[in-house]
């Protein structure tokens, strides 16, 4: 057997494929050895796997599965789920205008706070990617606020900010901007959870800067050689070699932005309010499941969510092949 | 690293071209320009973002009865005493034994996800097994579900395993990898690791385990030491896991405790919440700063040459 | 003490024969298991509440001086704000595992006892659980659909709180009591006086309690024994028309200015001169409103028609105990400690409100606080008619919507007949749930 093994690398070897699994191009090696070579590496693959799998098949699966299940049932935690089909998929779309108020507000949300924090994630990170020198402090003390856990001092902050007098409103009044606080305006509560979220922008752009880390200076030094400036260095240097930890961080930030839950949470003392302003997606569930026991509801609610989320996912993925460059793949 | 190559290089460049020495000025003043413009700006925007943690740590020096009576960033009758309650702790439990519950949990946790996620994320950007894109779909679809579903499940599963009231359910699932944050956050730097480095420990007859831990881990240190920092201030700012599996206050980690502090039933100590998370933020930040150093020696170029 | 006992007795007229045939049944019922029941037993329980760390400090010691008695008793307790510890209990719940002993909320009990979570007690009452000093009406507190689940500790009432301070600064005598329009006409007064400055008061009509004392007035509770509700459409929309006018002329504090001084309310923040609620808040307002406070105006709540009896005696918390537990005997041991000993009297005074157990109370050194509580419990008695059923499940949930829809009128971002449409959708879906 392990004469086999040695063959197949060897003769793999010798034909120059350093591509151990022909998996494309017909000149993959001989059947016979790529066979024996793909339940090796299957072999290995699970091996490097096996913490995962136990994970994925022990803890996450069967609660998965069985939420799914829940999604058709009225269920109060304390008795037996009982199944009424789409019944909570109907009551969702037809009879609850909180449920429509929620999706639309978390919309708002997604589409508007997701490319302005990174953005300004990116931004940022390149900033800082500029100098090492004297960075650590300012990489510091961007990334604290995210620090701060989902306590009430946030609440405690960010109304201060926004209310009427608080420092928002007064450096907007300098400019001659007079809407007065922000906290206690229906209109303006969404765009203060949206700036909570640009606010604590750390986590993609410490991503960001490990993602430009990984760029190689010598690519830089090459487009200097040949003239470049910043936006061509950042289009066919940063851009390209950054697109894998763009498309993380992309990905990423949508799903937590659709998942958004412990800042509204937290500044609206659990009631979404004022006026459902910030009952977003996630808090309102919570709410159907726990506060209300309803948790069948809350599931079929939830899962509504993974397909949306799926798909944008889905055609996140197809389109990488356009703009995502893997250097490690070879094409 | 950018400084320190151009520094060097530099000195070679002015003895070669003498000639051109005016235009080498411009460029130095020009990069002297840069490097004030780059400060200013990154120091205004420090400001900004500092300014809510500014006014947040003045406020540990309002009393209670302040809070929603003074708005302003300076206490009328500054106090410190929010500081020595807090220091006195709660129920008989010292105030640092909570924050060692943390740092424990935050540790583990810290060591789980590593070992586990850098697995994992390699099985599925270099080995290629059969199922290997089905898996890696449903790792993606762990993340799509809001966790708030599978909560009643898995403490059923951690009470039927009689796990309950020990730290098992915060770090077990670390270990098996749970968070597909970390997985995927590793496969991407990974897949952006070009392969001539690990197919040539291949023909040398390194086999996937050798390529692993001698020229892949030492390649992705930046994610790792990135994955290392997000687990470690995620868990320790975590509440939810540890108010449903920890039981006695003395087992609490910070977040628990913390709120014990504002209890809306009876009296809410809004001095003593402010001033604890203040503390509480302390020690993620010193972390971060320490851990953050590393990502500062970028590994990456060392590796990718040639 | 005179005057409470006098009270209690004109709450239930039957009490005294009630209460004696309770005891019979409860000995008879309980004699068998206090026959099995070895109180040497080397037992562990485990035992959860809500509260602060001053709340915390009280448990400890009451757990100490029950240890005195029971050595062979641990009990290990947890604490949690009231939230999280509900957040986690339904978890538990639904894992089955629930500590022995909890302390518990009145809006909870009906859910968790219909569901078989709860030990009925009944045949621990009148043995291991010493009802002599609890009133057949406090008794009744804790019986959903014949089981007694809960013994409460504490009771409170539906009051208001006038902020002495700011009266005086407007110049304005504290309200005299009378009918609604009278209070509205009287916050406009504080107001105006202020100059804008301070309010009289906050919306009332965001309180579904203000709503339920009204309709209280005219003979109906909110639900029926069966759980259905108890008024109509336009009785909704014409508790919340009353509204319209204070909130629109300013007389009250400003939704607005609310969310700015959240987490704290408007009377927390001295904002406020008034404000409706459960006469257990004193110590916290006084708590947020610092220094210069050492007393609060405890008065009663504007009167909808004479002589009706809208007001009702609430459990402020209740003591209640698994059904799963391994030592319901022992439970019951450490139930009756917490609710009757004047040991626990002693150490909690008025923490968990005012103790409904006459033991109890004897034990407890009242503050200055606590003896205005008592003395405004007994100057309503005039108005305290039968508590009305349980809560219906998912009455919380009603409550919050309540209290969201009376922001939003605040706001204005929606009409009477819309938040009513809304309420009574809601309303279906708790209902039918």
């Amino acid at each position: 057997m392990s004469t086999t093994l040695t063959r197949a690398i060897v003769t793999a070897d010798k034909e120059g494929r350093p591509r151990l699994l022909g998996r494309r191009g017909p000149d993959t090696p001989t059947r016979h050895g790529l066979k024996v070579r793909n339940r090796r590496e299957t072999a290995t693959g699970y091996t490097f796997l096996l913490p995962w799998m136990i994970g994925f098949l022990g803890l996450t699966l069967g609660p998965m599965i069985y939420s799914l299940y829940l999604a058709f049932t009225k269920y109060n935690l304390f008795t037996e789920p009982e199944f009424i089909g789409l019944d909570n998929f109907v009551r969702m779309f037809t009879e609850d205008p909180q449920y429509i108020q929620s999706v639309q507000i978390t919309l708002v949300y997604v589409l508007i706070g997701t490319p302005i924090k990174l953005a300004a994630a990116l931004a940022v990170a390149m900033l800082l990617n500029y100098r090492d020198r004297g960075s650590t402090f300012f990489r510091s003390s961007f990334y604290a606020p995210s620090l701060i856990g989902a306590s009430v001092s946030v609440a405690i902050v960010w109304r201060a900010m926004f209310s009427t007098d608080g420092p928002v409103d007064n450096t907007l009044s300098f400019f001659g901007i007079e809407i007065g606080g922000w906290v206690g305006n229906v209109a303006l509560v969404l765009p203060m959870m949206i700036l909570l979220a640009v606010w604590q922008f750390g986590a993609p752009m410490v991503i960001f800067l490990a993602g430009l880390k990984q760029v190689p200076r010598e690519l830089y030094e090459a487009a200097e050689v040949d003239g470049a400036g910043p936006i061509r260095k950042f289009r066919s240097v940063t851009f390209p070699m950054l697109s894998s930890v763009i498309f993380f961080n992309l990905l990423l930030e949508l799903i937590n932005a659709f998942q958004v839950f412990a800042s509204a949470y937290i500044i609206s003392n659990g009631s979404g309010g004022p006026a459902g302003m910030t009952n977003f997606y996630t808090v309102y569930l919570y709410k159907r499941g726990f506060a209300d026991l309803q948790m069948g509801y809350a599931a079929a609610m939830a899962w509504v969510l993974v397909i949306v989320v799926a798909i944008i996912a889905a055609i996140l993925f197809k389109t990488q092949k356009s703009w995502v460059h893997y250097a490690g793949d070879n094409r | 690293m950018s400084t320190s190559t151009s520094e060097i290089a530099r000195p070679e460049f002015l003895e070669i071209e003498l000639d051109q020495k005016p235009v080498e000025r411009r460029r130095i003043k020009r990069k002297t320009i840069n490097t004030i413009i780059w400060f200013v700006v990154l120091a205004a925007l420090t400001a900004i973002v500092l300014y809510p943690l500014v006014w947040l740590f003045i406020a540990t020096f309002k009393p209670s009865s302040e809070f929603g009576q003074n708005p302003g960033l300076i206490p009328d009758n500054p106090t410190i005493d929010n500081y020595f309650k807090v220091l006195e702790g709660i129920a008989g439990v010292p105030l640092w034994r909570f924050f060692a519950n943390s740092t424990f949990i935050a540790v583990m946790a810290v060591i789980g996800t590593l070992f586990s996620s850098a697995l994992a994320a390699y099985a599925f950007a270099r080995v290629q097994f059969k199922g290997v894109g089905i898996l890696f779909a449903a790792m993606i679809g762990t993340l799509l579900l809001p966790f708030h579903v599978v909560i009643i499940p898995q403490y059923i599963m951690f009470q039927k395993l009689e796990l309950v009231d020990t730290y098992w359910p915060l770090i077990l699932p670390k270990f098996l990898a749970t968070e597909a944050f970390f997985v995927f956050l590793i496969v991407q730097f990974i897949r952006n690791i070009p392969r001539d480095m690990d197919e040539a420990a291949r023909i040398d007859g390194a086999g996937h385990w050798r390529t692993f831990f001698s020229i892949i881990l030492p390649l992705i240190k930046p994610a790792l030491i990135t994955s290392a920092i997000f687990t470690f201030i995620w868990t320790w700012n975590d509440f939810l896991g540890p108010l449903l599996y920890v039981n006695s206050p003395e087992q609490y980690p910070l977040p628990v405790a913390l709120r014990l502090y504002n209890d809306q039933t009876s009296t809410s100590d809004y001095g003593a919440t402010v001033a604890v998370s203040f503390l509480a933020l302390l020690p993620i930040l010193i972390f971060f700063i320490v851990f953050q150093r590393f990502l500062v020696d970028g590994v990456a170029t060392q590796g990718l040459k040639g | 003490m005179f005057n409470i006992r006098t009270r209690r007795a004109a709450l239930a007229a039957a009490a005294v024969t009630a209460s004696a045939a309770l005891v019979l049944t409860g000995c008879s019922g309980g004699s068998e298991p206090a026959a099995t029941y070895d109180p040497d037993e080397e037992v562990t329980l485990n035992l959860a509440f809500w509260g602060n760390d001053v709340r915390a400090d009280l448990y400890d010691q009451a757990i100490a001086a029950f240890n005195e008695e029971y050595p062979n008793i641990t009990v290990n307790s947890s604490f949690l704000g009231f939230p999280e510890f509900w957040e986690k209990r339904q978890t538990e719940a639904a894992g089955g595992g629930l500590p022995d002993v909890m302390q518990f909320d009145y809006s909870y009990l009906r859910q968790y006892s219909e569901n078989g979570l709860l030990l009925d007690l009944e045949p621990y009452l009148g043995n291991i659980i010493d009802t002599e000093p609890l009133s057949e009406q406090i008794l009744g507190i804790g019986v959903v659909n014949g089981e007694t689940t809960g013994i409460p500790t504490s009771t409170n009432a539906w009051g208001m709180f006038t902020n002495p301070v700011l009266l005086e600064q407007a110049g304005v005598e504290d309200f005299a009591g009378g009918s609604w329009e009278d209070y509205n006409d009287w916050m406009a007064e504080v107001t105006e006086a202020s100059g804008g400055e301070v309010y009289g008061g906050t919306d009332w009509t965001g309180r579904i309690q203000n709503f339920e004392i009204q309709q209280r007035a005219g003979g109906d509770d909110l639900f029926t024994d069966e759980g259905e509700p108890n008024f109509t459409e336009e009785d909704l929309a014409a508790f919340w028309e009353q509204g319209d006018s204070i909130r629109e002329d300013g007389t009250v504090i400003s939704q607005q200015e609310l969310e700015e001084i959240y987490p704290v309310s408007g009377f927390d923040a001295a904002k406020t001169a008034s404000e409706l609620t459960w006469d257990n808040f004193g110590a916290g307002y006084l708590g947020n409103l610092g220094e210069g406070y050492t007393e609060l105006g405890l008065i009663a709540p504007p009167v909808t028609e004479e002589g009706a009896k809208d007001l009702y005696l609430k459990p402020s918390m209740l003591h209640s105990i698994a059904a799963t537990t391994d030592h319901p005997e022992a439970a019951a041991t450490l139930v009756n400690f917490l609710v009757n000993s004047p040991e626990a009297g002693a150490i909690f005074g008025t923490n968990r409100g005012l103790p409904a157990s006459e033991t109890m109370l004897e034990g407890a050194e009242l503050d200055p606080l606590g003896e205005q509580i008592r003395a405004y419990e007994e100057s309503i008695s005039d108005r305290l008619g039968d508590a009305p059923p349980v809560p219906i499940v998912g009455y919380g949930t009603l409550e919050e919507k309540f209290r969201q829809l009376g922001t939003e009128l605040g706001f204005g971002t929606l009409t009477v007949d819309e938040a009513v449409s809304q309420f009574f959708s809601e309303m279906d879906v708790v209902l039918n749930q």
